[in-house]
């Protein structure tokens, strides 16, 4: 088909259709469809039944909800709608680590919390509230944005209990080819009580699913998805002046990184 | 128990220290975040650094009203008092 050498920007309303668009974009709702009962029957029936038989409450609910997110992501390629693939996931999962990765799509979160094996994660609070994700976001003990206070001492607990939690500081998703300015609660967090701190870039080509587009807008050609984790951030340097000044430089530092890993993307493109 | 004025000593040398403010311009009246820059993720900082040194729990519900230097000290010293 020659897809390659087509230019990736879009838009407008003569884009050239390719890669079954037709069949796409039924399959691209259909995906939005399926989330929407899965994610209702994990939080309403499978977790309630297997807390019901004396499941270990959190631990067992992040192993279905990650679960349901890996079999989620594996649908959207079986029906055609991207394909990816995820580099230096080894290095992931580690107990006190914290993973920052930005966040250009709607289903950046599915990739880490699908193939992370037990990680928390910090989660926008409307979706405590909303009814498709409250039951799976709450059975998780994922952790709300806000208010402030409460996010960061919660985060910081459960770095110094071993667990390994997910942010993404950019807060919402990214519009394409604009920089982010990231939220500094996550370097703040990874400064007070990280193991390691571990940058994850994720691109999306052609850019797809990002802030304020309908799920009918789907690109040109089937989205791929690249997921990879960079080098661990060291931390000590950081660590040497007081928290505010620290999260500070820290915060531009991840900011940095994730500009550059974007700018390889654009000039690959 | 300290008086107003020894709280705003300690308040001041924590807020120089954490933030690299200038004493003039932690004034009573001064509001954090405007005429301080400190945010919501700076101040958790902030109450933090002030709960080891006056080696108190703090609930973090009680500084969410907090605006200015005024209040922080209303604050601690209602913290004081229980």
């Amino acid at each position: 088909m020659g897809t390659r050498d087509q230019p990736l920007q879009d838009v407008g309303p003569h884009v050239d259709r390719q890669d079954f668009y037709w069949l796409r974009l039924p399959a691209t709702g259909l995906c939005f469809l399926v989330f929407g009962i899965a994610a209702l029957l994990v939080g309403l029936v499978v977790l309630p039944v297997v807390r019901l038989f004396g499941g270990r409450g959190q631990r067992r609910a992040r192993a279905i909800v990650g679960a349901g997110l890996r079999w989620f992501v594996g649908f959207m390629r079986l029906v055609g709608v991207l394909r990816y693939c995820l580099r230096g996931f080894e290095k992931l999962g580690q107990p006190g680590q914290v993973i920052v990765a930005n966040h250009p799509t709607l289903i950046d979160v599915a990739f880490l919390l699908g193939f992370v094996p037990n990680a928390n994660c910090i989660v926008k609070s409307a979706l405590f509230v909303h009814p498709v994700t409250r039951g799976a976001v709450i059975a998780a003990g994922y952790i709300p944005n806000a208010p402030a206070d409460e996010m960061i001492h919660r985060a910081e607990q459960s770095l110094r209990d071993g667990q390994c939690l997910v942010i993404f500081p950019e807060g919402t998703r990214t519009v394409p080819g604009e920089a982010a300015r990231l939220q500094r609660g996550a370097a703040n967090v990874a400064l007070r009580a990280a193991s390691t701190l571990t940058p994850v870039f994720i691109t999306c080509d052609p850019p797809t699913l990002s802030k304020n587009e309908p799920w009918y807008r789907i690109p040109a050609r089937r989205a791929h998805f690249t997921i990879r984790v960079g080098e661990n951030i060291e931390l000590a340097a950081f660590r040497a002046a007081s928290l505010p000044g620290a999260s500070r430089s820290l915060n531009s530092r991840v900011a940095e990184l994730f500009t550059e890993a974007t700018k390889v993307r654009d000039s690959l493109a | 128990m300290m008086s107003r004025e020894e709280i705003l000593a300690v308040v001041r040398t924590a807020m120089m220290e954490l933030f690299e403010l200038e004493p003039a311009q932690i004034t009573i009246t001064a509001r954090f975040n405007d005429d301080l820059e400190i945010d919501s993720i700076d101040s958790v900082d902030l109450m933090d650094h002030l709960a080891r040194v006056f080696q108190r729990k703090v609930r973090p519900q009680d500084f969410r009203n907090v605006r200015t230097v005024q209040d922080l000290i209303d604050t601690i010293e209602r913290m004081q008092g229980q």
